[in-house]
């Protein structure tokens, strides 16, 4: 059987190689990188966007500002009508056209250096883009702290880095820097991996929401992947319904299951110290129960509520 | 055979198979086109494909890829996008992972401005970091089967597997409309750690009758618990967009269904006689339960610079999956919970700008949740005083809340391109529910206020320093009581319903010195002070999170730039609680000062040494610790919890080289280091003698080589 599986390990690779060498050998040679045509003496010719003849005059793919790669993106699909030309965006841009050494700028631009306010710069993606899941942009956190689209929308490129399951993280850490840190925590969401994402949890266009949850509640949206912790039950654990975050932190923790802090410290930040509940923390002795294993949940383990109806004892203490 | 099975996973041929045929079709479709601004401006495909090793067993690496056992591993990955220019047709299939357990794979077909569709499928594995060792038996089934005495087991591995295939639809519609319709099917197996347990006396005491007691032992059962559920989410939405005015009105609705019930084990301790862990089963498992929704939202401009926005919904969740037959139920209870939460929520925002310098923004939501479950007796036996001569009502505990948040923020503009921000934040909870085990208040209100000073347009320098200050505060709470009706323990303010102060101050700067340097600096710290019970002292008393980062960008040439930054993230909580009973009768008052500490260095670089090679490397190291000051305030007794602490790092090297411009060699290295001394698990032993056990240091090589093939 080993024999069988290490035959199967290497084959499969191998087989694949292979596979990839014929279509490598099949398929056409690259078309050649030829420069484009640029004599002088013909009028602009429009190359991708109605219009941009312009613009492309200059902004090929040699010059410091490349935008020929926006012909790949859904805003360079000229067939359908609503695509924006570069004007849409840029504003007319008479003046850095015809200004020498092109020393004056278009009417809108949006990168480092920009004079336009972030408001303006962002009134031109949202002249198109208000609605749906942007419907609540206006009022939301990041419109109110001058976060511009572009600040996380690469608009000229194949690959918006926002948008990737893989790089999205990266754009966020860019301001959100606590999380950056949160994520590789010994318990974590698979994050790093591109299973889960900031924006499977967060809209950041704006929610109705609180902290900018994709659903109506923090506790909705964490429903969407842990439905079976939405009861209702017949013995509720209050917290459980109000808010899974008073006792999870779903960005990362050194402690077991997500757990803001471990058991028995967490659960004594409610608990009445009646009997056993006020114990201190101890990795020895009878009271090593409430602080190793499943601390607490050793012998509560339905914390999250239980369905028993059992007539048997106190089941509201969650036990089974 | 189980290693079979996971190779088998590792590389469907059917992914492989449907690749190969996708791939294919370039060969005859794409032409001699030598076309120099097609290859600038039109969609590109790549597909990856290799081999790699990995050289160490691990558990952490692989958790939630299943690159686990050591070995070969496939590299597939496709990104294939094609559009026909005269219809604006979209055909894209995106796989990630194909090679690995968790893998991606999404296909759309779409004509843009018209329909569109898209077709998803993703599997997610999580496993469990600790292997188990244990001699129960039935693991991944609902009768699991438990030695009764403490016997030495084998190794098990646990894991579950998440694996969705999701479906939507988009048509646009005379009118400005647009239909969108969405459906999500995702299946979870497995199982996962779980178990039972009680405290009880040991046999050893005089007077034993096997009664819990607060310094027993206890008996603590492994159980694991097996899953295997379905969850679906679907719904449909009509969106209308206008110049001026949006909306999207629709239905979301979601189920969930479990295949287990109940978890009924067998065997078991039985020292303890009626208390022993024996005779907790069958144990309930989460129910079936569901949800629908109804909602309309929107926005309207009223002018260029003032917008208000919207949102109502109303959804109904319903638990009412069949209670098993056979269980000892109270008379009257009925065949199911009859679970029923109705929620509604209203909200609605509005952005101004009054004048040219001033900038206003309200909002108001409104979430009220009534939890409609009718309260039954379900418990005559918890009538009955327990040991410690309490005892509850037997009843079911449904639980209603409403919310109400209010924000009002203005935003004037200064000289030089500073603005000043100030706000005030209200929030208002209510509850319904009574004290039980724990306080409660029926109601808690929260206020905010906030004051920024933000530059955000300028060359060099810009960044915000925020102060914000909120109180909590709210209702009596209600006086605890046992079943007798005399007063309770009212020692502890919950941590959501506690009065609190909180203070916090941020800072965040971007400095750029030079064209080629970029540096920014965010900080920001809060302090919180809790209030307690009267005459109490016990609970939550003080807490406090600072974080500080640092990061800086060098772009030495266009071919080299690197990126490094530092972060450290301290919180702080100080609480205190009573011992039970000791030896010399003193419940004494302990305290703890947890503390949790984190610093993480990184570093980038990305060079591009010759027009056909392309090197990286990104290093990251963590520091985690957990500290336990624990301190007793009458006596000089105190336990210790050693501190944990736990390393990661992770080096990761590329380089990459284009062959042609169209075929490139990609060369990756990953170096994935986990330290811990983590004592969790350390220590415990289960009643029936299963342990858990994880490799505290874990160093992972892995290292792979793949060809990168592209076209248009």
């Amino acid at each position: 059987m080993l024999t069988i599986i290490k035959i199967r390990q290497i084959a499969v690779p191998g087989l694949l190689a292979f596979i990839l060498a014929f279509i490598i050998a099949v398929l056409p040679q690259p078309v050649s990188s030829a420069e484009l045509d640029d004599d002088d003496d013909d009028p602009p010719q429009d190359l991708i966007l109605r219009g941009d003849g312009k613009c492309t005059a200059c902004h090929d793919e040699n010059s410091d500002n490349p935008i020929l790669a926006i012909g790949k993106t859904k805003h360079g699909t000229t067939a359908d009508h609503r695509t924006p030309t570069c004007t849409s965006c840029h504003g007319e841009g008479g003046s850095h056209e015809d200004s020498p050494d092109k020393a004056l700028m278009p009417q809108r631009t949006f990168g480092k250096k920009s004079v336009n306010s972030i408001e303006d710069r962002n009134s031109a993606c949202l002249a198109c883009h208000q609605g749906g899941k942007r419907m609540h942009w206006s009022g939301s956190t990041h419109a109110n702290r001058d976060v511009a689209c572009t600040s996380c929308h690469t608009i000229h490129t194949e690959q918006d880095k926002v948008r990737n399951r893989n790089t999205q993280p990266e754009v966020c850490f860019n301001c959100h820097k606590e999380m950056r840190q949160l994520i590789n925590r010994p318990y974590r969401h698979p994050i790093r991996e591109g299973k889960v994402i900031c924006s499977d949890c967060h809209n950041p266009h704006g929610s109705a929401g609180p902290s900018k949850m994709v659903r109506d509640s923090i506790n909705d949206t964490c429903y969407t992947c842990h439905m079976e912790k939405r009861g209702p039950f017949v013995y509720n654990h209050p917290p459980v319904q109000e808010n899974c975050a008073i006792c999870h932190n779903p960005h990362g923790t050194t402690a077991p299951n997500l757990l803001r802090t471990r058991s028995p410290f967490l659960c004594q930040q409610c608990h009445e110290p009646n009997t056993h509940q006020g114990s201190s923390g101890t990795l020895t002795g009878a009271y090593a129960r409430n602080t190793l294993a499943r601390g607490c949940a050793n012998c509560h383990t339905q914390v999250h509520g239980s369905n028993m109806p059992e007539n048997i004892r106190n089941e509201s203490v969650f036990q089974r | 055979m189980f290693t079979n099975a996971l190779n088998y996973k590792k590389f469907p041929p059917a992914i492989v198979l449907l690749t190969c045929i996708v791939t294919a079709v370039p060969a005859h479709s794409s032409g001699a086109d030598a076309d120099p601004l097609k290859e600038l401006s039109k969609p590109r495909s790549v597909v990856n494909i290799g081999a790699g090793q990995l050289f160490n067993d691990n558990a952490r690496f692989g958790q939630y890829t299943g690159l686990r056992n050591e070995g070969p591993y496939g590299i597939f990955n496709v990104d294939i996008a094609k559009r026909n220019d005269d219809t604006g047709t979209w055909f894209k299939l995106l796989g990630r992972n194909l090679g690995f357990q968790n893998r991606d794979v999404r296909f759309e077909h779409s004509k843009q401005g018209k329909w569109g569709y898209v077709i998803d499928y993703s599997q997610t594995p999580r496993y469990e970091p600790f292997t188990v060792n244990t001699a129960v038996s039935g693991i991944g089934t609902t009768d699991p089967h438990v030695p009764t005495t403490r016997t030495t087991g084998n190794p098990a591995q646990l894991s579950t597997e998440r694996q969705s295939i999701g479906f939507s639809f988009n048509q646009f519609l005379p009118g400005n409309l647009e239909l969108h319709l969405h459906f999500r099917n995702e299946e979870k197996d497995g199982e996962r750690i779980f178990g039972r347990g009680n405290r009880l006396g040991e046999p050893r005491l005089s007077g034993f009758d096997g009664r819990p007691s607060p310094r027993a032992v206890g008996g603590y059962e492994f159980i694991p618990e097996p899953i295997n559920s379905t969850i679906r989410i679907f719904g449909a939405s009509l969106d209308y967009a206008g110049k001026d005015l949006q909306l999207s009105g629709g239905y979301y609705g979601t189920m969930y269904n479990n295949k287990n019930a109940l978890l009924t084990p067998t065997g078991g301790s039985t020292v303890g006689g009626i208390f022993s862990p024996s005779q907790y089963a069958p144990i309930a498992l989460a129910p079936d339960n569901e949800s629908h929704q109804g909602f309309l939202s929107g926005g309207y401009s009223f002018a260029p610079t003032t917008r208000g926005t919207f949102k109502v919904a109303y959804t109904r969740a319903t638990q009412t999956d069949s209670f098993s037959p056979g269980l000892l139920t109270a008379p009257g209870i009925g065949a199911n919970l009859g679970g029923r939460i109705d929620t509604v929520l209203a909200q609605t925002g509005l952005t101004a700008r009054p004048l040219q310098k001033l900038s206003i923004n309200t909002n108001f939501r409104f979430e009220d949740r009534d939890d409609k479950t009718p309260v039954r007796f379900y418990n005559p036996m918890a009538t009955l005083h327990d040991l410690n001569g309490n005892s509850w009502n037997g009843l079911n505990n449904p639980r209603s809340f409403r919310t109400i948040t209010s924000k009002f923020e203005a935003n004037y503009a200064l000289p030089h391109n500073f603005r000043l921000i100030g706000g005030i934040d209200y929030e208002h909870r209510d509850r319904t529910g009574t004290a039980t085990n724990t306080g409660h208040r029926f109601r808690t209100d929260e206020l905010f206020y906030r004051a920024e000073l933000r530059r955000s347009l300028s060359d060099t320098i810009t960044g915000t320093i925020s102060y914000i200050h909120s109180d909590r505060f709210g209702s009596s709470f209600l006086t605890n009581t046992t079943g007798s009706g005399a007063p309770f323990f009212n020692l502890i303010a919950p941590s959501n319903l506690a009065d609190r102060s909180r203070d916090k101050v941020r800072f965040m700067a971007n400095w750029d010195p030079i064209d080629s340097l970029s540096i920014q600096v965010a900080i920001d710290e809060s302090i919180d002070d809790y209030g307690q019970r009267p005459g109490s002292g016990l609970g939550l008393r003080k807490g406090s999170a600072r974080n500080y980062s640092l990061d800086a960008t060098y772009i030495f040439s266009e071919r080299l730039q690197a990126t490094a930054w530092f972060s450290r993230n301290e919180t702080h909580v100080d609480q205190a609680s009573r011992n039970p009973i000791t030896d010399g009768g003193i419940r004494e008052i302990w305290g703890t000062n947890l503390h949790n500490i984190g610093t993480s260095v990184g570093m980038e670089v990305t060079a591009k040494p010759t027009d056909k090679l392309e090197t990286g490397a990104n290093f990251m190291f963590s520091d985690y610790t957990d500290k336990f000051n624990q301190k007793v305030t009458l006596e000089p007794q105190v336990n210790i919890v050693p501190n944990l602490s736990t390393q990661y790092s992770s080096l990761r090297l590329f380089a990459r080289y284009d062959i042609r411009k169209n075929l490139g060699v990609r060369l990756d290295y990953i170096l994935d280091h986990f330290k811990t001394n983590e004592w969790t698990w350390t220590g415990w032993r289960y009643t029936d003698g299963t342990t858990l056990t994880q490799n505290n240091n874990q160093m992972v090589n892995f290292a792979f080589l793949s060809v990168l093939y592209s076209w248009q």
